[in-house]
């Protein structure tokens, strides 16, 4: 069997499309629509509370943001490469119990706050990573599809979590809390960082060799083992990415809440995979944006901040955040209707 | 060769599994108290196990039921306040056929047909805590006096936030609520005696929405923020032990702004009194979960051997604690650990 390449017609091919073309396209895109969306619900609720448009308002929805986006992230990089992580939510909480645990020892023999909080910070990373591993072997070497594999952590976690704390809040540390509080305009100096971060896993997915190995995995894993790339090998970093950002989600939560709480994060996977699915990746791997998942969060965030803000009963939230996801895939659904009349 | 290896790794998995599950189920929700020779065995089925509030009234039930010769069966999921997860536990234990069934149903209603069940298999079923709606199927229920106790708590904060100095008509204060799940019972019965209270003596009260937060201090941390950043909030009710974190939490992160917001709450954990006497907390409102643990026990007692009197309700006194009678309460009711 041969392939015979027929020439594109003459005058037509190599073109660029024209910049009025490409202005069009990115106006109509998924993620312009949905920041549209964004900035006009933003509105809607400063229209009910002039407030809103606050700097302290702003700081908090930062605040918000930032708890969710480092496991929406992990989640991208997860999904794009055809898998998916069900697990992040009770790594959160597992990472952020034990943490805990390891900041109120350091502290109570005298440690000093500030290493405390480091040394907690690089434990709560490698319980993430640890999770991960585990995950990235069950996928890998037992051959566990993803669902099954991280379900498996997800109920371990959560369970571990509990059996680690005895159900209670671990530790009790308000001057991290204050610290996590500080910092400039509207920036806390731990949404700095955590922003920082953020930036760079967007810049590594879109712009590295390591993300381009992503998208090909995602898009076709067979493809990818013939042209070289080692997929296992891939695949498992980016589940214990995955759980590292995860871990380092729990230490976001231990600076909110004083503490290590087994309750943190529980149910978070749902939201983190929520915000890339509004943001257009696709389910079945190889196609997403980081910027549309960075646009996924910020509406979910807006939404159940604004709603309490606006004193909307908060059990409106799940409703209006399947609104959104609706839309979502209506837009997706739209977007490839166009791309097939044209 | 590959294929074997693949093999053992699969197995461990598994293996790995079942141990993390038994390990959880361990520590987490599953008790018999002293197994052996006794003549009663009572199922009692919990909602969140791990909450203080449970494991307070799990001592109390446990050293009366060994006191009575009971083996008691304590069941409840770990974390999760839910009739989705509650349901499929008392299902599985009517095969075990109990003598009778003590149940702190997460739901007023979504219990009810199980319940039934029970009955029919001649099981007499007891409500502690939380109660059915319909109570014709339940031969007694211990529960706090959840009505009098928002009654307690709207008092408590009007008189925390200066209410007749400083709520007028034309400038209300605003009142912030955090509750953990909108169809308990327990929470909606605090809720309703807070409304009423505040309706009937405190006009110049503005209730906000209550935030919902689903047991999760990190979203009452969330909500109490926007409540804050929303309005000029003057206090703060915390239903539970868990929306009292969370208020605490976003008072001390809002800085001067949280200054003078004042908290009455729920539950009377360690961690909350403490909070109280370094002058956090206003108010805290306990019940009493170890006395309703041995009050429930031996109503079921006395209706397995006919002896004594069983009252069809039982409502304890919900406790106010304030840093002023702390001294000579706080110890008294401080939820007891496992």
């Amino acid at each position: 069997m041969s392939i015979v390449e027929t020439p594109p017609p003459q005058g037509t091919a190599e073109r660029p499309p024209s910049l009025l073309r490409r202005c069009a396209a990115l106006l109509t895109s998924q993620q312009s629509i949905l920041l549209v969306v964004l900035i006009a619900v933003m509105c809607f609720f400063d229209f009910h509370n002039s407030r809103f448009f606050s700097t302290s308002e702003f700081s908090n929805l930062i605040v918000d943001f930032c708890e969710a986006v480092l496991i929406a992230a992990a989640e991208t990089y997860v999904i794009i490469s055809g898998g998916i992580d069900l697990s992040v939510g009770s790594t959160v909480a597992v990472s952020g119990v034990v943490g805990a645990y390891v900041i109120q020892y350091l502290e109570g023999h005298h440690f000093g706050e500030v290493p405390s909080l480091l040394v907690g910070t690089l434990v709560c990373a490698g319980v993430g990573a640890l999770v991960g591993i585990i995950n990235a072997l069950m996928i890998t070497r037992a051959r566990l599809v993803p669902f099954v594999a991280t379900l498996v952590t997800l109920s371990a976690g959560e369970g571990l979590a509990l059996v680690f704390s005895k159900g209670g809040t671990i530790g009790y540390d308000p001057v991290a809390a204050v610290w996590s509080a500080t910092g400039f305009w509207i920036f806390t100096w731990l949404s700095v960082i955590v922003l920082v971060l953020t930036a760079i896993l967007g810049i590594v997915l879109h712009v590295s060799r390591y993300g381009r190995y992503n998208f090909a995995i995602g898009s076709n894993p067979f493809a990818a083992r013939a042209a070289g790339i080692n997929v296992n090998r891939h695949v498992a970093s980016v589940y214990i990415l995955s759980g590292l950002l995860a871990g380092l989600t729990g230490m976001i939560f231990y600076f909110q809440t004083s503490g290590g709480a087994p309750q943190s994060g529980i149910g978070n996977e749902l939201e983190a995979i929520a915000a890339v699915v509004i943001g257009g990746a696709s389910l079945v791997g190889g196609a997403g944006r980081f910027t549309g998942t960075i646009i996924g969060v910020a509406i979910l965030t807006v939404v159940h901040d604004g709603l309490t803000f606006i004193n909307v009963a908060t059990t409106w939230n799940e409703v209006v955040v399947a609104a959104f996801i609706a839309l979502a895939v209506l837009l997706q659904s739209l977007s490839a209707g166009s791309k097939k009349l044209l | 060769m590959k294929s074997r290896s693949m093999r053992l790794v699969q197995g461990a998995a598994v293996a790995s599994t079942l141990a993390a599950s038994v390990f959880t189920f361990v520590g987490g929700t599953a008790g018999v108290a002293n197994a052996a020779a006794k003549k009663y065995t009572v199922d009692y089925v919990v909602g969140a196990a791990s909450d203080p509030f449970f494991i307070s009234m799990r001592v109390g039930a446990t050293a009366e039921a060994n006191k009575l010769g009971i083996k008691l069966v304590w069941q409840g999921n770990p974390s999760v306040y839910s009739s989705a997860t509650q349901i499929p536990i008392v299902q599985n234990l009517l095969a075990t056929a109990p003598n009778a069934l003590v149940l702190a149903p997460t739901d007023t209603k979504a219990l009810q047909p199980l319940v039934a069940q029970y009955v029919s298999k001649k099981i007499p079923v007891f409500n502690v805590d939380s109660g059915d709606a319909n109570q014709s199927n339940i031969t007694a229920w211990v529960t706090g006096n959840n009505i009098q106790g928002g009654k307690a708590a709207a008092d408590a904060l009007a008189a925390a936030i200066g209410y007749a100095k400083h709520c007028t008509s034309s400038s209300k204060c605003v009142v912030a609520i955090g509750v953990s799940s909108i169809t308990t019972s327990t929470d909606a019965a605090r809720l309703q005696g807070f409304a009423a209270e505040v309706k009937a003596k405190y006009p110049n009260i503005k209730a906000l929405n209550p935030i919902v937060s689903n047991s999760q201090p990190a979203v009452a941390t969330s909500g109490f923020k926007q409540d804050l950043s929303a309005n000029k909030v003057a206090g703060i009710f915390a239903i539970d032990g868990t929306d009292l974190e969370g208020a605490s939490q976003a008072i001390l992160t809002a800085g001067s702004a949280g200054k003078n917001i004042k908290v009455v709450g729920y539950d009377a954990y360690a961690t909350t009194i403490k909070s109280m006497q370094a002058g956090k907390i206003s108010a805290i409102i306990s019940q009493q979960p170890a006395l309703e643990g041995k009050d429930i026990i031996d109503a079921v007692y006395a209706k397995l051997t006919g002896k004594g009197k069983i009252a069809h309700l039982t409502t304890l006194a919900n406790v106010v604690l304030t840093p002023a009678n702390c001294a000579m309460l706080c110890a008294k009711y401080v939820y007891k650990a496992a």
